[in-house]
């Protein structure tokens, strides 16, 4: 990428000044972290607020916004005909695409392109493929490819279960034939709430972690659900180690959150559905 | 992935017999195939091991440099994690291929190092926000994949005479119940089990020679490196997870699973165990879905798997270990 002249460039090396303004800090901003997430219910979904049908270039799109700002926007093109033929392949090919917008992060902003940068979009992009591929009915589909873009506007945590809902949501609005929709749902576990010991007992396990609890966590895990079908589509989690039991049952309730959210996306497809029958 | 082209019928015949656990190269729903282990395999490393599993052979290098730390743990080392799938292994990796794949198994990687406690990343540090060792971890994956020539030929008498010919010098893995002890029998398959066995046996084998931070009274610092070759420290692997990858096929779930069964299988758990049988990573991969109860399911059995795997991989090694230098090396001709 060519420089940019017009832009005023700091020194060749540079340190964000979170890092060292974080230690003093740490006591303060861990209790007031500590006494907002006191009182939050584990079990609490964010507010989620759907809107399907509102790009006009493309075929399907959908915005998808949690409540604590993380703002997805995608997009979707209908079956094109696959640039190379696959020979004996016959189902269709889902193509993701998953873009972090430079500014959607706290900090600095990455340089776009970066290769940390790049790495983590493709991962993005390949799990909201596995998320996505048992939804949709790639075999209707034969030589010919589906196109699905995400795009991060800003990061507030859940971002990956945020877009693998919007994804689906504009599959459905471009008018792709799926069994079901996706709908992805996050967890995270914080740190004190150790699942080895004594705090087994509790539910350590946070729905739909906020982008403060996200960074603090222990251990994360991104569930895509077909509520419709009862079968999970993306199972996507690490961290610090946990007995299978404790995963499990962050599994369970990561499942009971996919369904709970279920009836908002459908209801929003609906509404999509009938304006466009309305224009 | 590689892939082998299967026609219904031996599709059917695979799915049929893995219902009633009995898979097509005689091993049951829980058993892994035989593995060889061998490490210290290339002379330039720091580390590095080499292991067979059944016809998916991993290579893997590790070789410790000295780098900056990172800026948001000052006092801690990195691992860096670069993954070759080399055309010699399918025709399939040739060009981009290859490199799509190595992303997501590097990738996977990073997310089970990255959990705290796998690797005691501290004991890297040389000099805190200055100088930290970073291990590059290269992975070759070197599988030969003909067609389905060995395919359901239980080489009896091969794998006893390999045993043979080799002697004391390749330690053969028995995983799990270790009644089954087949080798060559089908090609590739489990790349991802393969590959984290031998990274846990190259990071085993690493040795990172020590040094130490001189002062003078302007403190100006130096860097000495000992003089005995012999004085290094080493990783203590012991919270190093494995994966273990769990395919469904029809109403079961298999582990370590030949080509032919992963073309079988549409979905697939792949979880990373320590020899705590503590969980740390878990993905799905595939085209399918799961159903939550199975993956449950499959979760227990992948911990119970996992654990044997361990206790099995860490016995191999201290044995090896234990032959000291009059070990003599099998390399590549084994």
């Amino acid at each position: 990428m060519p420089l940019d002249h017009r832009r005023l460039r700091g020194p060749d090396e540079s340190q964000p000044p979170e890092l060292w303004a974080a230690q003093p800090r740490d006591g303060g901003g861990g209790e007031a972290e500590e006494s907002g997430a006191a009182p939050r219910d584990p079990c609490a979904l964010r507010p989620l607020f759907a809107r399907a049908g509102l790009l006009s270039q493309a075929e399907g799109s959908a915005y998808v916004e949690l409540s604590g700002g993380t703002k997805v926007l995608c997009a979707a093109w209908g079956p094109r005909e696959a640039a190379e033929p696959g020979g004996a392949v016959a189902a269709g090919r889902l193509l993701c695409d998953f873009r972090r917008a430079p500014f959607c992060a706290r900090g600095a902003r990455p340089r776009p392109g970066g290769a940390a940068e790049r790495e983590a979009e493709r991962e993005a992009a390949a799990a909201l493929r596995e998320a996505l591929e048992p939804a949709v009915r790639l075999s209707r589909y034969p030589r010919a490819r589906l196109a699905v873009s995400a795009l991060l506007l800003q990061d507030g945590g859940s971002a990956l279960a945020a877009a693998i809902s919007a994804a689906s949501l504009a599959l459905a609005d471009a008018g792709v034939e799926m069994y079901d929709l996706a709908v992805g749902c996050a967890l995270c576990r914080p740190p004190r709430g150790d699942g080895d010991g004594d705090g087994s007992a509790a539910e350590p396990w946070l729905l739909q972690p906020g982008e403060a609890e996200e960074r603090g966590s222990a251990a994360r895990l991104t569930v895509a659900l077909l509520p419709a079908l009862n079968q999970v589509s993306a199972v996507l989690g690490g961290g610090r180690g946990g007995e299978p039991e404790g995963w499990g049952r962050a599994l369970r309730l990561g499942v009971e959150g996919c369904q709970r959210l279920y009836p908002v996306l459908r209801h929003c497809l609906l509404r999509a559905a009938r304006r466009r029958d309305g224009a | 992935m590689a892939s082998v082209v299967l026609s219904d019928a031996e599709k059917l015949y695979i799915i049929h017999g893995v219902q009633e656990d009995l898979r097509v190269d005689g091993r049951g729903c829980e058993d892994y195939r035989c593995a060889e282990v061998e490490t210290d395999v290339v002379s330039n490393t720091s580390g590095s091991a080499r292991v067979k599993l059944g016809h998916t052979d991993i290579l893997v290098g590790v070789k410790a440099e000295m780098g900056t730390p990172k800026l948001e743990k000052p006092d801690e080392g990195y691992l860096e994690f670069f993954v070759d799938c080399s055309a010699n292994a399918t025709p399939e990796f040739e060009g981009r291929g290859g490199e799509e794949l190595g992303t997501e198994i590097a990738s996977t990687l990073y997310r089970i190092f990255s959990s705290e406690g796998s690797v005691d990343l501290k004991s890297l540090c040389i000099n805190p926000g200055e100088h930290c060792w970073v291990l590059y971890v290269d992975v070759l994956n070197d599988q030969i994949c003909t067609t389905a020539e060995c395919f359901n030929n239980p080489s009896h008498q091969f794998s006893g005479a390999w045993q043979s010919l080799i002697g004391s010098k390749v330690l053969v893995l028995r995983n799990h119940t270790g009644t089954f002890c087949y080798q060559l029998l089908e090609c590739g398959g489990n790349l991802f089990d393969a590959i984290s066995i031998t990274v846990k046996a190259a990071l085993f084998n690493t040795r990172i020679p020590k040094v130490r931070v001189l002062e003078d009274e302007e403190g100006s610092k130096e860097i000495e490196l000992s003089d005995d070759p012999y004085d290094c420290i080493r990783l203590n692997v012991e919270d190093v997870p494995c994966i273990v990858t769990l395919n469904k096929i029809g109403y079961r779930h298999v582990v370590d699973a030949t080509l032919q069964e992963e073309a079988c299988s549409l979905a697939s758990l792949l979880i990373a165990i320590t020899s705590k049988g503590a969980l740390t990573c878990m993905k799905k991969i595939g085209k399918g879905s799961l159903d939550p109860e199975s993956i449950f399911e499959m979760m227990e059995t992948g911990k119970k798997v996992g654990k044997s795997l361990h206790a099995s991989l860490q016995k191999v090694l201290d044995e090896e270990e234990s032959l000291g230098t009059t070990r003599q090396k099998v390399g590549f001709l084994g």
